[in-house]
Formats: C-alpha cells, structure tokens, sequence
C-alpha cells in the first residue's frame, strides 16, 4: 500500500520556514483554508524560542510578488506591516574604476524588444564611435531614469502586486516573519510549536523517523525540511550531508550590519538597492520606510575588522557614532545535495552566498514552490524527487555563483589584494570562463539559458557585462533586420522615459499612500 | 475656480443663468454619481466605476464619452440627454467643510463665484425680493443633500461590491464605422457571471441591504455603452461629411 505524503514537518521558525510553510500551505489548501480529511497535507512547523533569526536578508527579486499573491496575503497589509518598500533593481557604484563618478544599474525592467531583438550589439557599436552614448541601461531601459529621479514603480491606482515598471521588495526581515507566521496560522492551517528539537530519531532506513521535543513530547512527520538556519540541524548534522565550501571563488566571509535611521520623517526612500563596491567587499544600502539597513561585506583573509568598520563608518558619516554594528560570520557554499532521505533543507541551511543580487530569499521562494509542486506524492517515490530537486537545486546554485563572480572578474579597481585576486583566473568557475568566451562575440541570449529552472535571465547578464564596460567584437555581426526595428526600439524607450519619469510618483509618497488609502486587488 | 461662502445678505444680488451650468461638462468624459441615481442614470448612459487618480479608490460615474475629455451628449449649448446628473445640476454651488462656524465638519454652502453661470443676464437669483430663499435655492440645497446623503451609500455599494469581488475591469475595444480602433481603459463594472454565481445567503444580504436595485442599474446599464459607439459614429460622420463638402 503506498504511503502517500501526508505531513511535511519543518524545523525552524525565520523567513525560510514561515516561507516555505506558507507556499506549500497556499498549494494544497482547500477552498476553505483548511486541508480536506484525507486530502493535501498538514504542514507543522517547530521553531525554538531561544534560538534568534539572522535576519537580514532585506532585499527580494520579482518573484516575492507572485509568492505573496499565491499565499492571499494583500500587498497593502504587506506595506503596512513590513516597513517594506520597492526595489527595481541594483545600482552598482565605483564597482568598475572605483571612482566616485563610476556607477551603473541591473534595473528589473528587461530591454526594450527583448528578447526578440538584440539592442546590446546595436548599442555596443554605437558607443564606440559615440563618447556621449548613454550608459547601456539607459539606452535600453527607463528604469535607471526613474530611479535616479527617486520614483516608484507604479501609481496609486494600480491594482495590487501590478506595477508600470518591474519591482521587487525592501522589507523589514523580523516583521516579516511575524506577518507571514500569522497568515500562515491563522489562514493557511499551518500548525505550530513553540519548542526546541532535542533529538532528532533516525529510522532503520536512515530517514528521520520523528523530532523529540522538550515539551510537546514527538513530532511525526513524511517529510522533513530542514529551516534550521546556517546550523543545518537535520540534513547537517543528522543527515551527515557536508558542506561545499565556495569560498575560493567568492571571498567574501564577514559581514558588519548596522541599521541607519532617516535624517527625517519625509526623507526620500532610494527605490533601488544600493551597492558601493569599497576596498576589501562592498556596502549595501537598502532603504526602508523608517530606516536603512546598510551593510559592509568584506572578506577576512584581506583586510581586518577593525579596518573595515573604518571603511563602513566613513559610508555612513557622522551619524555611525550613535550605531553599532553586527558583525555576522558568512560561509559562502552550499550542502553538498539538498535532499537526502525524507529530509530537504530550505533557506540558510542549505547555503548562503553573499546578498550581491539578492538570491537568499527567491531560492527560498523557488525551492519551497518546488516542494509544494511535488505533490501530491509518496513515500516510495521520494528518491526520485530528491534526486530532481538535487539536480535543479544545484544547477541554481551554480548559476547564481556565476553570476556573481562575473561582477568581481569585470571589475578594474587596482586598490587591494581582494580586486586583484577576484580576477585570479584559478577563481573563476570554467562554466563562467566559457560564457565570458562566447560573450566576445555576441551578446547573452536565451540560448545561453536553457534550462526551466534559470536563475538570471541573460538580458540581467547584459546589463551587468555592459555595465561593467565590457566589450564584444561587433565587426561579424548581421545587420538586423527587420530594419529600422532597433532604432524604434531605442526611440520607444526614451519616449517611455519621457512618459514615467513624469508619471510615476515620488517613492515615499506613493507608499505613504499605500499606508493611507491601501491599494485595489483589481 | 474660486469658492467662498454663500451669503444670502452679501450674494443677494447675483443673477445665475442655470442652463450654463451644464456647460462645465462639455469635457468631462466621468461624471461622478451617487447611488440614489443609478436607476435614472442607467435610462441614459452607462454605469461605470473608476478609481480616483489621488486615492486610488473607487467612485461610481456615468460615461458621457469613449475617450478623456469627450462629452458625446454636449451639443455645444446643452447636454442632449434626458437626466442630467446632480453634480453637474448643482451649478455653481459646492459643499466645503467650514472653518468659520467653529466644527472642521461642518459643512458649508459655497459659490464660485469665478462661475460662467455668474451673469447679469442670468434669471435666478438665491433670495427672492422678501429675503426669503428662493425656489431655485431651495432646488440647489436638495440636490446638494442628496449628494451628501448619497456619499455613505455609495461607497458602501462600492465596498460590499469589492468584499464579493464583483468588480472587474472592463476594456472596451471598439472598432468604429470608418475602421478607427478604439480603446477605452481604466473602467470597472459588474461582473455579471460572478454576480449569478453568488451564494442564497450573499443574495439576501444584498436585498436586505437595498443592494440589488443599483446593482441591476450598473449591469442593465452597460448596454448603454452601444448608444455612445453609435454617437461617436454619428459625430465622426458628421465631421468627415464636414471635411468632404470643405473640398
């Protein structure tokens, strides 16, 4: 008789449980909230109240959007809940030459006409004979305009979770929890336990049989996922499954987080994540509705930490006198699989890279969705979809490392060892090597992308390689057709520029609208 | 637009021609309603909810024309249809929450006295030789109280329409006689299948709260949106009939 999974049991109560609970929960629920006798699943959740959450992760991809959609939870109860705010994308500064002039965008919104035209070999031709042409996200896109003019990404009447211009989130991560925890409980039948694991019992076939607890005596469960944080409770320690060190191709293992109040109550939010690459790492600077979560992530083995809270304290200025930042140990690597027996780890516990472009949360996001979109399922079929999770699990991680280092190998800055040795060609992955190669002759493309379970979409390659002045031999290209198509292309978007730019409202007084007014679901 | 409080004493002499008033909608294309005019307003035009640009909620409006700014029943002197809308009725005058009477709620009958419908020629006048508020006054005060008094039950119908998610977007995507493709956006209605779809208890709760009339009024209402199609036709006709004959 097969066993079919019917409670999936999750350690650990920070983003990535609540997270994860909430997407699977919001997947098998019935019409009313509550799994039907017999039918879906029942999710618990156990989470210490001894144990703190790391709580940084600030910043989401797009993909938050749809996640929070799928989960019920309204966006305006988000903004007033979270201290959240929006995010179209990154700007880069003194990333390239390191002087204070030197900056450049990954905004969110795609080029125009891509992906079906290619408006980076028209640009990279254009601004070689043009020292005026505009930097390459500009040219292609009206996000980096909006931005700079401190915008939101849509207005007061847009419905929703609808924007004019592609947005991500800002949020407060210790809110956040609270606010999924509640939704999660109170709508979505998530059962939970306050408690602390004190053993974890193995089954003769080496799955997890059950967690004993301290107080709420055994915890059964089908499935097991591990949320335990950098710890890695159950696929770690119980499941013995090791760790793979990244950090021979990102150097970066401290971190110095601090939180940054406004100077006043209507002090513009920056719409966008800021990172300004320093002399040993780089500082985000993530804006929220009361304050800013700044951040110094550095690398230990090249400059020390009382040298880089130097560096952090002469970004913030006068005002770090009253801070004190958190110093936070990173191991940039991940689980050697992620799933192993009827245990999946989610979140930290299965690895962290530094926040570079924001990919804790959205792997939390698409392996929990990855999960949910498993079942229904049985036991004995489980080595069949720890094996599928394992594959695209891993073909993320590699991606997103990929995409990573090539911020690193594009950069020119000469000041210190860390600048020098990131280019190290023994510190670059092969996979990244060979697109680097391909790269010189045409710009990134879908067909470079192929798989379904793709991190970055290759147009986030082109504005990161343009950005960063990277250059591609145009001399064997085609001419484009149909003709005429790319100059519209551009001319499209400078008249869009035109119309956002004098459209879209200022970004702290769209939210304070928000707050006031809420948002419309249509 | 300049508003000041009304004062019988001080405004007794004003001369107000009301058929102006009409004018102020030649290029409105939303005229906001209230709820206790839906049933007359759906005899004429359609019923049509739109969000407002500052708060981003909901308000209910008739559609006079297929683009901003178009009115299709201003002729040029009048609006050519059989109700004419309280908020454009009203004239001249407005409601503003005054200062000077001590509570910030109270409410306060004002002019603008910038208002084309100020004109010597005009026949009204707000006090009649006794001192006495005159007929039309008294006209203008029951409208402004129905509008005043339609404002809760509106945004009520709205926000229960909301809660049973019977509000939907609606684009019309109207090709006209000489071809011109035509896109109006932005607008809500009822959702007709979804309102069929509702639950005994949902309809009850609707009848009991008075709900279903201006529901039945939005949905019958849409069709009005043909007379409009057949307006603008009968307008561009007219235009191109104009240009032809100019040759």
């Amino acid at each position: 008789m097969a066993h079919v999974i019917r409670s999936i049991c999750i350690v650990g109560g920070g983003t990535a449980g609540w997270l994860a609970a909430g997407i699977i929960a919001a997947r098998h629920r019935s019409q009313d909230g509550q799994p039907a006798m017999g039918q879906g699943v029942q999710i618990t959740l156990i989470e210490s109240d001894t144990i703190g959450t790391i709580g940084v992760g600030e910043g989401t991809w797009p993909t938050m959007r749809t996640t929070l959609k799928k989960m019920g939870v309204s966006e305006t109860d988000f903004f007033r809940e979270c201290n959240t705010s929006f995010k179209q994308g990154a700007k880069f500064a003194r990333w390239v030459t390191g002087d204070p002039t030197d900056f450049y965008y990954h905004p969110l919104v795609l080029p125009e006409g891509f992906p079906s035209l290619d408006l980076a070999s028209a640009w990279m031709e254009y601004s070689a004979k043009r020292e005026d042409a505009p930097s390459f996200s500009n040219a292609v896109s009206y996000q980096e305009a909006v931005c700079e003019l401190g915008l939101a990404p849509k207005l007061i009447t847009s419905p929703e979770y609808a924007g004019v211009a592609n947005y991500a989130y800002h949020l407060d991560a210790g809110r956040f929890v609270t606010f999924i925890r509640d939704h999660c409980v109170n709508r979505l039948g998530v059962h939970h336990v306050v408690d602390d694991v004190t053993r974890v019992v193995r089954s003769e076939t080496g799955d997890i049989a059950y967690l004993e607890t301290s107080k709420s005596g055994r915890l059964d469960g089908d499935l097991f996922i591990d949320c335990s944080g950098f710890r890695s409770l159950l696929l770690g320690e119980t499941m013995g499954v090791p760790f793979v060190d990244c950090s021979d191709v990102l150097f970066i293992d401290r971190a110095l987080a601090v939180q940054v109040p406004y100077a006043a109550e209507n002090t513009d939010i920056v719409p966008h994540t800021v990172s300004t690459a320093q002399k040993h790492g780089w500082i985000w600077d993530i804006g929220l509705q009361s304050r800013r979560g700044v951040g110094y992530v550095f690398s230990s083995s090249h400059t020390t930490a009382d040298a880089a809270l130097g560096e952090l304290q002469a970004y913030i200025g006068e005002q770090h006198r009253a801070l004190q930042p958190r110093e936070i140990k990173i191991h940039a690597g991940h689980r050697q699989t992620f799933w192993k027996g009827n245990c999946v780890a989610v979140g930290l516990a299965g690895g962290f890279l530094e926040p570079l472009e924001a990919s804790a949360l959205v792997l939390i996001e698409l392996s929990a969705d990855m999960i949910g979109g498993m079942l229904p399922a049985t036991c004995e079929m489980m080595h069949i979809l720890a094996k599928r999770f394992n594959e695209t699990t891993q073909y993320r991680w590699d991606r997103i490392i990929d995409f990573l280092k090539l911020h690193y190998i594009l950069s020119k800055r000469e000041d210190s060892r860390f600048w020098i040795d990131n280019r190290d060609p023994a510190s670059i992955p092969d996979s990244l090597k060979d697109q680097i190669e391909l790269w010189r002759y045409r710009a990134p493309g879908d067909q470079d992308f192929t798989s379904n379970a793709e991190m970055f979409p290759a147009a986030s390659y082109q504005y990161v390689l343009f950005g960063m002045g990277f250059r591609m031999v145009t001399s064997h290209q085609q001419p484009q057709r149909p003709a005429g198509a790319i100059e519209q292309a551009f001319a499209r978007n400078e008249s869009l520029k035109v119309k956002w730019t004098k459209t879209l409202p200022n970004n702290r007084t769209l939210i304070n609208k928000i707050k006031e007014f809420g948002l419309q679901k249509i | 637009m300049r508003l000041v409080e009304l004062s019988r004493a001080e405004h007794s002499g004003l001369r107000i021609d009301s058929h102006l008033a009409e004018a102020a909608a030649a290029k409105q294309h939303l005229i906001p309603i209230v709820a206790s005019e839906f049933r007359k307003a759906a005899t004429q035009y359609p019923i049509v909810f739109a969000k407002s640009p500052e708060t981003g909620r909901f308000a209910a409006f008739v559609l006079n024309g297929l683009q901003p700014q178009e009115n299709l029943f201003w002729s040029g002197t009048k609006l050519d249809t059989a109700y004419v809308p309280l908020n454009i009725r009203r004239g001249p005058f407005f409601v503003g929450t005054g200062e000077s009477s001590g509570g910030a709620n109270d409410n306060v009958l004002c002019i603008d006295v910038e208002s084309p419908c100020l004109s010597a020629a005009g026949q009204k006048s707000i006090v009649d030789p006794d001192g006495s508020d005159s007929q039309y006054l008294r006209e203008i005060l029951a409208i402004l109280r129905e509008l005043l008094d339609g404002q809760e039950p509106t945004s009520s119908l709205i926000n229960t329409a909301l809660s049973l998610d019977l509000l939907c977007p609606i684009v019309l995507d109207i090709v006209l006689e000489d071809g011109k493709p035509l896109q109006v956006e932005g607008l809500y209605s009822i959702d007709e299948a979804r309102f069929r779809a509702l639950g005994k208890e949902q309809v009850e709760m609707l009848w009991n709260e008075r709900l279903m009339e201006p529901i039945y009024s939005v949905i019958i209402s849409t069709g009005q949106i043909f007379n409009l199609v057949r307006l603008r036709n009968e307008r561009e006709a007219l235009s191109r009939a104009w240009r032809d004959t100019g040759k």
